[in-house]
Parts: structure tokens; C-alpha cells; sequence
């Protein structure tokens, strides 16, 4: 690399290389190193910016209260928060170790005994953690994990009480028995059940059986106990990436292909299915005859559980991800656009044209300033809605009025001020 | 903004994008078909820029005396650059026109390749309705030979390659420069840019990568294509070496005729810069 040009012998002054000073040539020289200085400089900010630090959020929180605690897995931690004062009791891993990283984590946490399990999830530029942990409830330590899985649990995982049900990225549904642990301390595979593409939902437990979807356009039943196939739908064309809901002997799913479902529960006959306007990625919520459930471009439905017919619609300004979640007389729902919303579940506000009703809004609440894509829990009289992307993971909020009670964690352990 | 960004460029590239992969079946395919498509397609825009920095670099020299010659007095210097044939965009415009269609086809890619729940997310915000079947695409089939499309290269094959392609392609594409400290500022580039480009790529998908290493080489295909057009606009543009008989001589030869007022008189001025210097 020539830093210094000497110059050319007989060349006239000014021309390239010819020096009419020795420090004239230096000083001319410095210009373009300090540029490259600066440029080398800048980019080793941007990559070490990109490399060190928590990366951005890339799948979705997921919260589980239990008792006086909430647990919270968002992006590189999973945090158990006190209820009452908000403060963070502990949070896993406490310290990240580069050497050997753990997370991202999503989904959300399953309380089994006196551990909290969850899945490692997909990350920045297609890294993810293909493990399943378990932690202390009383310490935040890890107690075991799994490490059979070839890709990330982005949903969390399920248990019905004795054995857990872990949906890969890989395709596969892991059956683990922590009962039994091998001489590394893991969990006995009891059964892995295999599909065509990836398991990004939960599988509903009802009966001894389980219900997986899958991205291969299939909703699964698999025997909970020997995890054989019992049957499949093969109906959807587009995969499908939610929990179904069950109802009377019937589940409701939507899918990617912007339709909602209805299939007996028995042995996966189409009941009925209705077009919606986008991707269905809701895990739908039942009660009274409505099934509710969202869609990618914002617009919340009330369809009828027996004929899938459109009641109401209501439209948010933003991706609704988390389930709709109904409680005393209000349909919970929270957007992208940074609002939670308490609508009338019975809709009460006709169109012009009377053949659609309009859910009203109870109340709102665009306070929050953060894109929310998770499912809200119910504490009491509160509705404890994750925040994707802050320094302040929760909020509280009045069920009755939607205003703003706490934050988790409370304000002096964040540099992000409440507005 | 990034929403008008999103709705003209990334959205219709993410769609044609599953368009071509739902063609094909195959996602490297379908990034070599839109890679080729937008570079056609910025083709002229391309050659406008290349020829303009040709220009530019040949108006170094003079342009250097005449910043040299009136560097107290802006209107003139202005003017007289004006004269000269200088445009300060002509040959930033093309590139800053290109550089929107470049970052769009990179987030179409990054979008398409959805490699965690929120990318996916953002997909399926975007995919359109109107056009059949594009959702069942989803997720695409990301294996492609020893590699997963959505993840980074442990066997650091495409950071290799794509050190490399970029080295060449800068190599080729970087215009000569008269002027020793942007030579040497290109040098450095030539270096510094390709080892930048690998080292994100360690941690980058392969996705990614093979749309860098597939723009590179197209990149280096086309500067081949454009050579004849090119080497003309040098020969009409050539100039001496600042310094020489020929600069002092002949300063403003691309300038058009019309405009051309820099005069014998004044260029022998700028010659001895020191002896004019504030007298103007």
C-alpha cells in the first residue's frame, strides 16, 4: 500500500507524485488517510453497533401471571415480575454470556411445578436457539434443558401436568417427560411427531388428544399419549401458524390463505369457512356463539360459531397479532398501532347498508407508544399488555378504563421516561 | 415515509419476487431474475452515472486550479465551474435514484426470506391479496445446495465469495481517477469495502449473500457491456496530466464550444496560481 508518492524523476511541479515540498506532500497526504480513517472508523462503530448489545425484538413476548407474578419472555431474557410493585424478581439469564448465548425467547412461559419452561426462539438474520429450558420459579437459575430440537420454539410450549408438548421450527412436536432425565440432566423423548414445515402455534389439548397446525397447510389431531396421527385437514392453502380454539366438538383456526375455519373436532370435517381480508394470525377466542379473530391488516371479526357468517368487524391501523381476549362484558384486543382496545363483543352500531354491525370501543388506549403483538393476561382488574420493543416490558391497565396503573419494571429501573 | 417507500418499492419487488419464486419453485432464481430485471432496468441510469464520473474525473485537473485560482471569490469560481461543464449531479443523481431500488430489492429479499416470526409478519402485511396463491408460497423453501437460505454460512463459502466478487467488481467499476489522493482513496476502498461487505456477512443469511455475490457479478458483466460506450466517453473526456503543456494548453476541451469561455489567458493564470491568488 503506497501511503507516500515519491516522485517521478524529471516531473514537472504539480504533477502527480511531485512534491514542491516535503511537507506540502505529507499534509496532501494526510487528507485521504484521515478519510479512510474516518470511513474504517464509522463502519466499526455500525458493526460493533450491530454486534454488540440486545439486537431488536424478532418474534413476539409472551406472558403467563400466576398468583402474584407475571412471566414475561421477551426478546434475549425471561423475566418474572412482581405484581405488585412491578420490580423484576429475577431475570434469565442474569448476565449474557457471549461464549455461550442463550435466546432470544417468545411465546409464552409455562409454569410446570416449581419451574418456568420455555423455548428458545429465531432471531436477527436467521439465528435462533434450538433448546428448551427450564428455570427455577424461586431463583431464576436454569434447571435443565432439552436440546434435541433442530430449530426455534417460537410459541412456547404446553404441559398436561406431567408431560410437555414443544412445537419446533424443525416440523416436528417434541412429547418430553422431565420426570425422566437422562445422565445430562435432559428430558426423556417421549414421542416426536413429524409434519411438512414448521410448528410457530401451540397445539390445544383437549381429551387426551392434541391439536397441532402446521405451516404445511395442515391442521393435526395426534394421540397425546403414543403421539400417533389420528387424523388431518387438508383443506387450508396456505399454512397455518395459530392454536385452534374448541367449542362444542368443533375448532376454529384461520389461516394464512385469509380464511377462518370451523372443522369437527371428532374427525376434521369442514363444518364451515368465511374470507377474510388478510393472513389470519390470531389464535381465535369463543364465547356465546362468536368466534373471534383478527387479521394481519388490522380488522377484528365477530363471525358465527355455526355458519361462519360475518356479525362485526372493527378496524385497528395496525397488524392485530395477539389473541382476542374476552372478559366480563369486553373483547380485549391489542394492535401494532400501539393502542389496546375494549370493544363490545356484541357489536351495536350498524352500517348504513344494516348488513354489518360495528364493534364500539369501549374505551382506548393509545397511551402505550409501543407496538403490542402479544396476547394480554387478566390479573384481577387489570389487563397486563407486553410492550415488543422497550425498556419498559408491561403495562397494567384498568380493565374497566383502560388507563395506565403500572409499569414493569416500575420507572426508576428504566432510562425510558413514562409519557 | 417509509411507509410511501414501502407501498412504491419494497412491496411490488416482494411480490414479484414470490411471483417469480412460485414460478420457479426455486428462491436463488428468483433473487438472479429480479437482480437482473432492476439492473436492467437501471441500466441507463447506470451508464449516465459511469460516463458522468469519467467527465468529472477528466475536469479534475482544471478544476483543481480554478479552486485553487478563485478560492475567495465563490460566485466566480461557481460560474467558471459552470463553464467548465461541471454539474454537481450529474453524477450523484443517477446513483441517488438507483440507491432507493437497490435498498428496496434488499428488503424485499430480507422480507421474502422471513427468517424470524416478526420478518414473516411484515410478509404477510404485504403480500397482495389480489394476486392468487401467493400466500400458499409462504414459507418459501429456503435449502438451496449445502446451504439454508435464511441462515448465516458456517462453511464461510458465500463470505468468501462475496469478498471476492465485491473486490472485482469494485476493481472494474471504480472510475480512474487523475488526482493521486482519490487514487489512493480508491485503493483503499477497493479493500476495505469487499473485507466490510465479508466480514457482515458472517453473521448475515445466505439469502443475502448470494444476492450480493449474483449483483456483483452482474455488475461486473455489465461495466463489460457498457466498455465500448465507456471507453468512447474517455476518449472524448481524456485529459492530460495536470501540470502539462497539453492541460495548460487545452483546459475546457469537454466543455460544449458555446459555454467553453475559459480563455488561453486566464488558464495560463491558473498555471502559477500563486502570482492571481485574491486578485481577481
Amino acid at each position: 500500500m503506497i501511503l507516500f508518492h515519491k516522485p517521478p524523476p524529471g516531473a514537472p511541479a504539480g504533477a502527480p507524485g511531485a512534491a514542491s515540498h516535503p511537507h506540502e506532500d505529507r499534509i496532501r497526504m494526510k487528507k485521504p488517510i484521515a478519510r479512510i480513517a474516518l470511513i474504517a472508523a464509522v463502519s466499526l462503530a455500525v458493526l460493533t453497533a450491530c454486534a454488540g448489545g440486545e439486537p431488536p425484538p424478532s418474534a413476539f413476548p409472551g406472558v403467563t401471571v400466576d398468583g402474584a407474578y407475571a412471566y414475561l419472555a421477551s426478546n434475549y431474557h425471561l423475566y418474572k415480575f412482581d405484581l405488585q410493585t412491578g420490580a423484576v424478581v429475577w431475570k434469565f439469564p442474569a448476565a449474557v454470556d457471549n461464549a455461550n448465548p442463550i435466546g432470544p425467547f417468545s411465546g409464552v412461559p409455562l409454569k410446570y411445578g416449581d419451574w418456568i419452561v420455555i423455548g428458545g426462539s429465531a432471531g436477527m438474520n436467521g439465528a435462533y436457539d434450538r433448546r428448551v429450558y427450564a428455570v427455577s420459579d424461586a431463583t431464576g437459575v436454569e434447571a435443565w434443558r432439552f436440546s434435541g430440537g433442530a430449530r426455534e420454539f417460537v410459541d412456547g410450549v404446553i404441559s398436561d401436568g406431567k408431560i410437555i408438548y414443544a412445537p419446533s421450527g424443525d416440523g416436528s412436536l417434541y412429547a418430553l417427560d422431565p420426570s425422566q432425565r437422562d445422565a445430562a440432566g435432559e428430558p426423556r423423548l417421549v414421542w416426536k411427531f413429524t409434519t411438512g414445515n414448521r410448528l410457530w402455534s401451540r397445539p390445544l389439548l383437549a381429551d387426551g388428544v392434541l391439536y397441532q397446525a402446521s405451516f404445511d397447510h395442515k391442521l393435526y389431531a395426534i394421540d397425546a399419549a403414543s403421539g400417533k396421527e389420528l387424523w388431518r385437514f387438508e383443506g387450508a392453502t396456505a399454512a397455518i401458524g395459530v392454536r385452534p380454539a374448541l367449542s362444542d366438538g368443533v375448532l376454529y383456526f384461520g389461516s394464512y390463505d385469509s380464511h377462518a375455519y370451523a372443522v369437527n373436532a371428532a374427525d376434521g370435517a369442514l363444518k364451515w369457512k368465511t374470507a377474510l381480508g388478510g393472513w389470519m394470525w390470531t389464535d381465535p377466542a369463543v364465547q356465546l356463539g362468536r368466534v373471534y379473530v383478527a387479521d394481519v391488516r388490522g380488522r377484528v371479526y365477530a363471525l358465527d360459531a355455526g355458519s361462519g357468517q360475518i356479525a362485526w368487524t372493527y378496524d385497528t391501523q395496525d397488524t392485530v397479532k395477539g389473541q382476542p381476549v374476552l372478559d366480563d362484558d369486553k373483547l380485549f384486543i391489542v394492535s401494532m398501532d400501539t393502542n389496546a382496545y375494549a370493544l363490545d363483543p356484541t357489536g351495536s352500531r350498524k352500517s348504513p347498508s344494516g348488513q354489518v354491525d360495528f364493534a364500539d370501543a369501549r374505551w382506548r388506549n393509545d397511551k402505550l407508544g409501543r407496538r403490542l403483538v402479544s396476547t394480554p393476561a387478566i390479573h384481577g382488574g387489570d389487563l397486563i399488555v407486553p410492550l415488543l420493543d422497550s425498556d419498559i416490558k408491561m403495562w397494567a391497565l384498568d380493565k374497566s378504563t383502560g388507563d395506565r396503573k403500572m409499569q414493569f419494571p416500575p420507572p426508576a429501573a428504566t432510562t425510558e421516561p413514562a409519557k | 415515509m417509509g411507509n410511501i417507500f414501502d407501498f412504491l418499492v419494497v412491496n411490488p419487488m416482494t411480490n414479484i419476487m414470490l411471483l417469480i419464486y412460485g414460478l420457479f419453485g426455486n428462491f436463488v432464481v428468483a433473487i438472479v431474475l429480479l437482480t437482473i430485471l432492476i439492473r436492467l432496468l437501471t441500466l441507463p441510469l447506470n451508464l449516465k452515472q459511469m460516463v458522468s464520473s469519467i467527465k468529472m474525473s477528466a475536469l479534475q485537473p482544471q478544476m483543481k486550479a480554478l479552486q485553487e485560482k478563485y478560492k475567495n471569490d465563490p460566485q466566480t469560481l461557481s460560474a467558471e465551474m459552470r463553464k467548465l461543464g461541471f454539474n454537481p449531479l450529474s453524477g450523484c443523481l443517477p446513483t441517488l435514484i438507483q440507491f432507493p431500488i437497490l435498498i428496496g430489492l434488499y428488503n424485499a429479499i430480507t422480507r421474502t426470506m422471513a427468517v424470524n416470526p416478526m420478518s414473516l409478519l411484515e410478509l404477510g402485511k404485504h403480500v397482495y391479496g389480489f394476486l392468487p396463491n401467493l400466500s400458499s408460497l409462504v414459507p418459501i423453501e429456503s435449502r438451496f445446495l449445502l446451504w439454508d437460505l435464511g441462515q448465516p454460512d458456517t462453511l464461510f463459502v458465500i463470505p468468501i465469495l462475496v469478498v471476492v466478487t465485491t473486490y472485482f467488481s469494485m476493481k472494474f467499476t471504480s472510475m480512474p481517477s487523475s488526482d493521486p489522493q482519490t487514487k489512493q482513496t480508491n485503493q483503499m476502498m477497493q479493500w476495505m469495502m469487499p473485507v466490510m461487505f465479508g466480514f457482515f456477512m458472517l453473521s448475515a443469511p445466505v439469502g443475502l449473500g448470494v444476492y450480493w455475490i449474483i449483483s456483483n457479478l452482474i455488475g461486473i458483466g455489465q461495466y463489460y457491456l457498457l466498455k465500448p460506450r465507456l471507453d468512447l466517453a474517455k476518449a472524448q473526456h481524456a485529459a492530460p496530466a495536470p501540470g502539462s503543456a497539453a492541460a495548460i494548453a487545452a483546459p475546457a476541451r469537454k466543455a460544449p464550444p458555446p459555454k467553453s469561455k475559459v480563455k488561453p489567458k486566464s488558464t495560463a493564470k491558473i498555471a502559477k496560481p500563486s502570482a492571481d491568488s485574491g486578485k481577481k
